[in-house]
């Protein structure tokens, strides 16, 4: 469905994308995760050719991608990050105008379904620009689904939403990947891709660090665990007596809190609680921290460089 | 229809019917009618006062500062035509489907044109109510004028279409445009001030200049669209069929030449302001 090769966007000696390889195959859900920045809207804005690479090629639905080529656009349905309409015009205007675009047959009850379908049905004859973010993107999604597309390319789907609104998109879209549409998602939400997506793909300053089914990736990512205890005393006297557990990475106190990063290979909290009593203090809370997005990338990007100077070594 | 006619058809419709019913044309039009009944109401005094028709077209003046007005209304509404679906986004979008730099374009060209078109058609009547009024007759020449008009308009939107393809704002369009527009009116009335002075009278830097400028302005009378529109009126008051022909034919090489460079500096700019 999609695939790239060696994919590069150089903008004024600024590398925004570098030689990027990605696979996408037909009925996939895939996930292209990064951080803001990461090269993930100038990638999307390559496929759909809007623009022009500096090197590398793209295939779009088993055909070399040429911007001119406007039947397989037509397959394509893309809800972009920033919604942008004619705010002039009725949402059902609005659609009516891209289903004559892209010539739909049988107009008036697609647009019905679809409207039904997002959730504005009773909302299709007011001005676009009296709907708030959350019906824009719902309008937005009724329009890339307007034609019946093959591909559905989402760029940062939820972002600004309600967690209702949230939820109905996210089953929406896994309604739509039950017909058999291929869904590309690009995300810095890294809980959202975790939801929707089987296959993912991590973009880290324009370059692909990691791709692979979503349980592989989320195996990567936790090969360690960060703690944080709360005791009923200073921290810092009792450092010594942490650190020095052989499970335990790495160790930081703030106060009477300790900030203790794990080996993940299995659950060694009773381990530290029982330290942590004989050195003489009592745990308030233990709570686990959350990986950030940019402690995951820095986890895969760290990964990546001591295989890189394993295979340097080797050779 | 093709598939491409259909675009462009659906992309004309929504632009066409936003602008036809928006006010701003018919303040455009409102203002070229006074401005053409002020001209004319002096033109009346002065026969009255002199007893004498000083003109074989006396209405082709009016019509002529009619289609100025109306034209400056057009480059400024084809200048920003691109720009401002650019500044919004809502270009972006189309190209998510099946739109290409040409069909948005051509279906931006026809609009402006159509209005133009539509506009004239207004002058039309205007002009033969004055002209049963005031008895100064509806020409061959004013028709042949209003056709003219046509290709002029045509000359105007191609100019704003290429500059608005080169601009990612709508105010940067509008000032490139108004830079553009006013160094050819300026560069005009240095060359009409230089010519005017007797070359006797020059020092050798200012007969350099004068023959610089002199190049320059002949070079900006085949880039400026509102130098074709002189040049139109020029043939329809000297009532030459070759001059006639040829302005057209010219308007017409005019406008495909800038459709063709607005097609490949909006395939060269993209989408994003």
């Amino acid at each position: 469905m999609i695939q790239t090769e060696n994919l590069t966007k150089q903008y004024n000696g600024f590398t925004a994308v570098k030689d990027l390889n990605l696979k996408v195959e037909k009925g996939d859900i895939y996930g292209f995760l990064g951080p803001n920045g990461a090269g993930k809207t100038t990638t999307i804005m390559m496929l759909l050719g809007l623009v022009r690479p500096s090197s590398g090629k793209v295939y779009l639905l088993g055909e070399e991608l040429n911007p001119r080529n406007v039947d397989v656009k037509r397959k394509i349905g893309v809800v972009s990050e920033n919604q942008y309409f004619y705010r002039e015009m009725t949402a059902r205007e609005y659609l009516e105008f891209f289903a004559s675009i892209y010539r739909v047959p049988g107009v008036s009850d697609r647009i019905d379904e679809l409207f039904k379908a997002v959730g504005l049905f009773n909302h299709q004859n007011k001005k676009i620009g009296a709907y708030s973010k959350g019906m824009q993107q719902k309008l937005a999604f009724a329009r890339a689904l307007l034609h019946d597309p093959e591909l559905l390319i989402l760029d940062e789907p939820v972002a600004n939403l309600d967690p209702t609104s949230i939820k109905q998109l996210r089953d929406l879209i896994e309604e739509e990947n039950r017909l058999g549409r291929t869904i590309f998602v690009s995300s810095h939400l890294l809980s959202e891709v975790e939801k929707l997506c089987k296959k993912v793909g991590i973009i880290h300053q324009g370059r692909l660090l990691a791709e692979d089914d979503m349980s592989t990736i989320k195996r990567r990512l936790s090969d360690t665990v960060v703690l944080t205890v709360e005791v009923d005393k200073e921290a810092a006297p009792h450092l010594e007596a942490v650190r020095d557990l052989p499970f335990v990475q790495t160790v930081e106190t703030t106060s009477n809190i300790f900030t203790v990063t794990l080996e993940a290979d299995r659950d060694y909290r009773s381990d530290l609680s029982r330290a942590l009593f004989e050195s003489g203090c009592v745990i308030l809370s233990m709570k686990t921290k959350e990986m950030s997005l940019e402690e995951a990338f820095m986890t895969i990007t760290q990964q990546n460089i001591s295989l890189l100077t394993a295979q340097e070594d080797k050779s | 229809m093709s598939n491409r006619g259909g675009v462009v058809k659906t992309l004309f419709k929504r632009d066409f019917v936003y602008t036809f019913y928006s006010w701003g044309f018919y303040v455009v039009l409102f203002a070229a009618f006074m401005i053409s009944s002020f001209i004319l109401k002096n033109f009346l005094d002065g026969i009255r006062e002199e007893d004498i028709l000083v003109s074989a077209y006396p209405l082709n003046y009016p019509l002529f500062i009619s289609v100025i007005v109306i034209s400056i209304y057009l480059v400024m509404l084809s200048g920003v035509s691109i720009s401002r679906e650019r500044e919004h986004g809502t270009l972006e979008v189309l190209f998510y489907g099946p739109v290409t730099a040409g069909n948005f374009l051509i279906s931006k060209y026809f609009k402006d044109l159509c209005l133009g078109i539509i506009a004239l058609a207004f002058c039309a009547v205007y002009f033969y109510l004055v002209s049963l009024t005031t008895n100064l007759g509806f020409t061959a020449g004013l028709v042949r004028a209003l056709v003219m008009g046509v290709f002029m308009i045509s000359c105007v939107v191609c100019f704003g279409l290429f500059i608005s393809s080169l601009t990612g704002r709508t105010r940067s369009s509008v000032l490139v445009l108004l830079a553009i527009l006013g160094g050819f009116l300026a560069l005009q009335f240095v060359h009409a001030a230089l010519i005017g002075m007797e070359r006797e009278a020059l020092s050798t830097p200012m007969l350099y200049l004068r023959e610089t400028v002199s190049h320059l302005f002949r070079g900006i009378n085949w880039v400026s669209p509102f130098a074709f529109l002189n040049r139109g009126l020029d043939a329809v008051v000297l009532d030459s069929p070759l001059l006639f022909g040829l302005n057209i034919f010219y308007a017409v090489v005019y406008s495909v030449i800038f459709l063709i460079l607005s097609i490949i500096s909006m395939s060269l700019k993209g989408v994003k302001a």
